[in-house]
């Protein structure tokens, strides 16, 4: 474990001084995941203008929502970015191999192999948000509270990797499998907005399928009193079960590759 | 492990891919997904073989014949379909991590560096991966620096790197934590002359000092005459010659070469010793082959001397690569060394 | 070489977007999927909206619905992706043998996007057919979709040229990605993929108005959506028709000093 952190570090370090060395990129990409929330949060604030709420939401809240999912995401943007481009990057030319004759865990090293800067832009704009929208909601400042949203980012992040790894492990049998993993992480833009707004077959599919509905609704609901039941408390567990899931899907997986190859 | 047991051992390998058919469009796929057809691609049939310690084996054969499969299968990246494997006395599948810290690959065409890492943060990388002890790391730096000539190259990062200097990298990365087997996948592709020669005393050495134990897989013949003893050729994946560089020679090698230089070009047909031919003939030049178990040289001469005015002759002794391109061209019971 | 000749040279490159295209399949639907979650969220966002108002920014629900179904039916359709084409040749070391065919770069391009547009719009019916069931009420008069497709395919043109000159920024720097998806971003918005450009407040309505991305979105599905009423279509063509031809010369001109640069380097 040690040995593994301080790996991650070390691939961390040297990803930063690429990124360094093209300043411009870093900026330009770490900026550009700015623009695509910028744009999803003005459409919401020039029509929130003309009406006082959103099936009960008023504008901040709506914002702490989509703050929270978008710091879930950034998680996955950031640690994970790789999961997307396993088939084309590394399987289809081969270098999946080089992870397997190496001493460490594949999926370690496809990981910790690029972080990705494009992330921080979204990790920022979505802590803004959850700053901002607790202060002018004037939520507590409980530790309680603060630990319970920091769980739930962290929760949601985990959801999103996991989804992510999830698909991308198609690519042990397709290659390319980003629209796979396109066609599911899609999902959460419905997350973007209170659940309760939409039809009950689609808050139950993202409560119990592709529960991208812990990643906001169900923490922003427990952070501003809204009564939804004990599902507030299930976000860590079921990012844990989703985890799991996905990671013994992944060693099958690995199991299909090392019959068949690239 | 005792002294002398086999670096590598490998019994009646075989590997048979089973590639996916599908029609074309949505609807193929969907219904590849429901019912999946399979072609059977057999690339590794039975294929059985050890290597001791410290010995450099040729591992050759025709494009499509086996050899990256059966390498994917000594380093654990590929599961046998059946036959056994065993690499310093370990299952190199079942147990990857612990086959992964006592073996180096070069796989030719693609590199193990990280693109855009300057070489030295690559290596740096890669030693913490394998936990090479930061002061033995440092003289290995050095002395690969020094043998391989990665002076400047040091700083540069790979994606600026001539073939070559990628080549001379790529060797650094692989024994930088001084593996006891190495498997080398075509490691002078599309070198110049210069380069190979370099590369080839960079392993030799490295055997020499080390002990390790090399696989070498290759297209160029010259690598192999430098390097390798021992040569095992496989064709569709099973071993048709296992046995030493000389032998080949030997065996195989029963055609020499002669050619003429003549004051005329040559009018009529000639009348030539059983077992001689023509190759090839120019206005004044004149190629024949003879195969030495059935004629002489100064019979071949003698018989062409009596028919043509010669200005000048010289014999050619039969280089390996014709040799390997006579038993590649399908003569493989001859092949078999009984 | 006559006209004709030289036509079929260049429609050629139009049919070989098509064929490119199907190639594509998964991508194909995955792109649609992406639209029919999109489609589907606005339904739902909308109808929770106008459940508090009647009229936003003098718009009802119905015309509301009309022109968000239908802005994403034809969403990303008019974009001709020269900044990720330019990226892609520079990168793989190709522009310099694009621009030595007998054929002018631009033009081939444009033939190749005009391909691009039409396969994209056919491509689109799965989507047209689910906005029919989320409600979407098209309009009676065949005017509106004559209006619509003229000014779609001008507005698509005007984006072609601006994209060129942006798209030599490429020439600039190592990497197009995150220039990319910031350009996405803008465009998002400001073409009216996500709201009537109607409902904006003033200053940011006239701004958007002044950039030329809605002319991809907005313009044309205001037409069918009802929003722009026929009769000023000539009007609007010859806006667009005039952007055209000065974004054409400034492309072209930005085209050549950007190559210029990059002889220069000699990359
Ligand atoms: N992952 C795979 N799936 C299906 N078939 C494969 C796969 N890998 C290799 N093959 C097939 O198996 C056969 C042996 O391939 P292999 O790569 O081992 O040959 P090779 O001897 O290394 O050839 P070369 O000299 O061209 O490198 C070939 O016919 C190849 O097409
Ligand atoms: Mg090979």
């Amino acid at each position: 474990m040690a040995r593994y952190a301080s790996l991650y570090g070390l691939f961390l370090l040297q990803r930063f001084k690429v990124l360094l060395e093209y300043r411009l990129n870093f900026l330009i990409g770490a900026s550009s995941t700015v623009f695509v929330q910028a744009a999803g949060i003005a459409t919401l604030w020039v029509v929130m203008r003309q009406v006082p709420s959103l099936n009960g939401w008023s504008f901040d809240e709506l914002l702490l929502v989509y703050g929270l999912l978008t710091a879930s995401r950034s998680i996955e943007h950031m640690f994970a970015d790789n999961l997307w481009t396993i088939g084309r990057q590394y399987i289809r030319s081969g270098g999946f191999d080089r992870f397997l004759v190496r001493p460490i865990d594949p999926l370690f090293h496809l990981l910790a192999d690029r972080f990705n800067h494009d992330g921080i832009g979204n990790f920022v704009i979505g802590t803004l948000l959850v700053v901002s929208a607790w202060a002018s909601l004037g939520i507590p400042l409980l530790p309680l509270y603060v630990l319970y949203a920091v769980l739930a980012v962290l929760s949601g992040g985990a959801i999103f990797i996991a989804l992510n790894l999830l698909t991308a492990t198609t690519a042990f049998w397709i290659v390319e499998s980003v629209p796979v993993t396109r066609a599911v992480h899609e999902m959460h833009e419905f997350a973007k907005y209170p659940l309760s707004m939409y039809h009950k077959g689609i808050q139950a599919a993202l409560t119990w399928l592709i529960p991208y509905g812990f990643a906001s609704f169900y923490p922003a609901s427990y952070l501003l009193g809204r009564d939804v039941g004990w599902l507030v408390w299930a976000g860590p567990a079921v990012a844990l079960v989703l985890l799991l899931v996905a990671y013994r899907f992944w060693l099958f997986g690995l199991r299909h590759y090392s019959g068949t190859g690239s | 492990m005792s002294q002398n047991q086999p670096a590598i051992e490998v019994s009646h390998l075989r590997k048979v891919f089973h590639i996916p058919q599908r029609d074309p469009g949505l609807g193929g796929a969907v219904k590849a997904l429901f019912r999946p057809r399979y072609a059977e691609k057999v690339a590794v049939d039975d294929i059985s073989f050890s290597v001791p310690p410290g010995e450099i084996v040729g591992y050759i054969g025709v494009n499509g014949a086996g050899k990256s499969t059966t390498i994917k299968m000594l380093t654990g990246i590929l599961a046998p379909t059946a036959g056994l494997v065993r690499v310093l006395g370990r299952d190199p599948h079942k147990e990857r991590v612990a086959n992964a810290r006592q073996i180096g690959v070069v796989f030719g065409q693609r590199t193990q560096l990280w693109w855009d890492l300057a070489l030295v943060e690559s290596l740096n990388l890669i030693a913490r991966i394998y936990e090479v002890e930061p002061k033995r790391y440092k003289e290995l730096l050095e002395q690969f620096s020094y043998t391989l000539e990665l002076g400047e190259l040091l700083a540069k990062p790979v994606r600026q790197m001539s073939l070559g200097q990628k080549m001379r990298a790529e060797l650094a990365a692989t024994l930088i934590h001084e593996p006891r087997v190495v498997y080398l996948d075509e490691p002078t592709i599309g070198l110049d002359v210069v380069v190979k020669e370099k590369i080839r005393a960079f392993i030799k050495e490295q055997n020499r000092a080390k002990g390790t134990t090399v696989v070498l897989t290759t297209h160029d013949l010259g690598d192999i005459e430098e390097l390798c003893s021992r040569v095992i050729i496989i064709d569709a994946g099973r071993v048709i010659y296992d046995g030493p560089l000389a032998t080949i020679r030997e065996r195989f090698g029963k055609y020499r070469g002669i050619t003429f230089e003549t004051a005329r070009p040559l009018e009529h047909p000639l009348t030539l010793p059983p077992g001689a031919e023509v190759v090839g003939q120019e206005e004044r030049r004149l190629e024949l082959r003879f195969d030495r178990t059935r004629a002489s040289a100064s019979q071949v001469a003698a018989a062409v001397m009596g028919q043509l005015e010669v200005l000048d002759f010289s014999l050619s002794e039969p280089d390996l690569t014709s040799i390997v391109k006579q038993i590649y061209g399908g003569a493989l019971s001859e092949a078999r060394p009984v | 070489m006559t006209l004709r000749r030289l036509l079929s040279r260049y429609t050629g490159f139009s049919g070989m977007a098509a064929k490119e295209f199907l190639a594509y399949n998964i991508w194909f639907w995955m792109n649609l999927f992406t639209s029919a979650v999109a489609m589907t969220i606005f339904v739902f966002f909308w109808k929770a909206i106008y459940a508090q108002a009647d009229q936003i920014a003098g718009l009802g629900f119905q015309q509301t619905l009309n022109y968000v179904l239908l802005a994403q039916v034809i969403a990303g359709v008019g974009e001709s992706g020269i900044l990720w084409t330019f990226g892609y040749q520079l990168r793989e070391g190709r522009i310099a043998l694009e621009l030595l065919r007998p054929l002018d770069f631009q033009g081939m391009l444009y033939a190749f996007s005009v391909g691009n547009w039409l396969t994209g719009l056919l491509s689109r019916t799965p989507l047209l057919l689910l906005a029919l069931l989320y409600g979407l009420q098209p309009p009676a008069d065949p005017l509106a979709y004559a209006c619509f497709a003229v000014s779609f395919f001008l507005g698509a043109s005007v984006m072609f040229f601006f994209e060129w000159m942006l798209g030599c920024f490429a020439f600039y720097t190592t990497e197009v990605w995150g220039l990319g998806v910031t350009l996405f971003a803008i465009q998002l918005f400001f073409s009216g993929t996500l709201i009537p450009l109607d409902m904006m407040p003033e200053g940011l309505r006239l701004f958007a108005q002044i950039l030329p991305f809605h002319q991809i979105v907005y313009t044309p599905v205001s037409f069918l959506a009802g929003i722009t009423p026929v009769s000023q279509a000539p009007q609007v063509f010859l806006g667009q028709v005039a952007w055209i031809v000065g974004l054409a010369v400034a492309s072209r001109w930005v085209f050549s000093r950007a190559v210029r640069a990059v002889t220069v380097q000699g990359g």
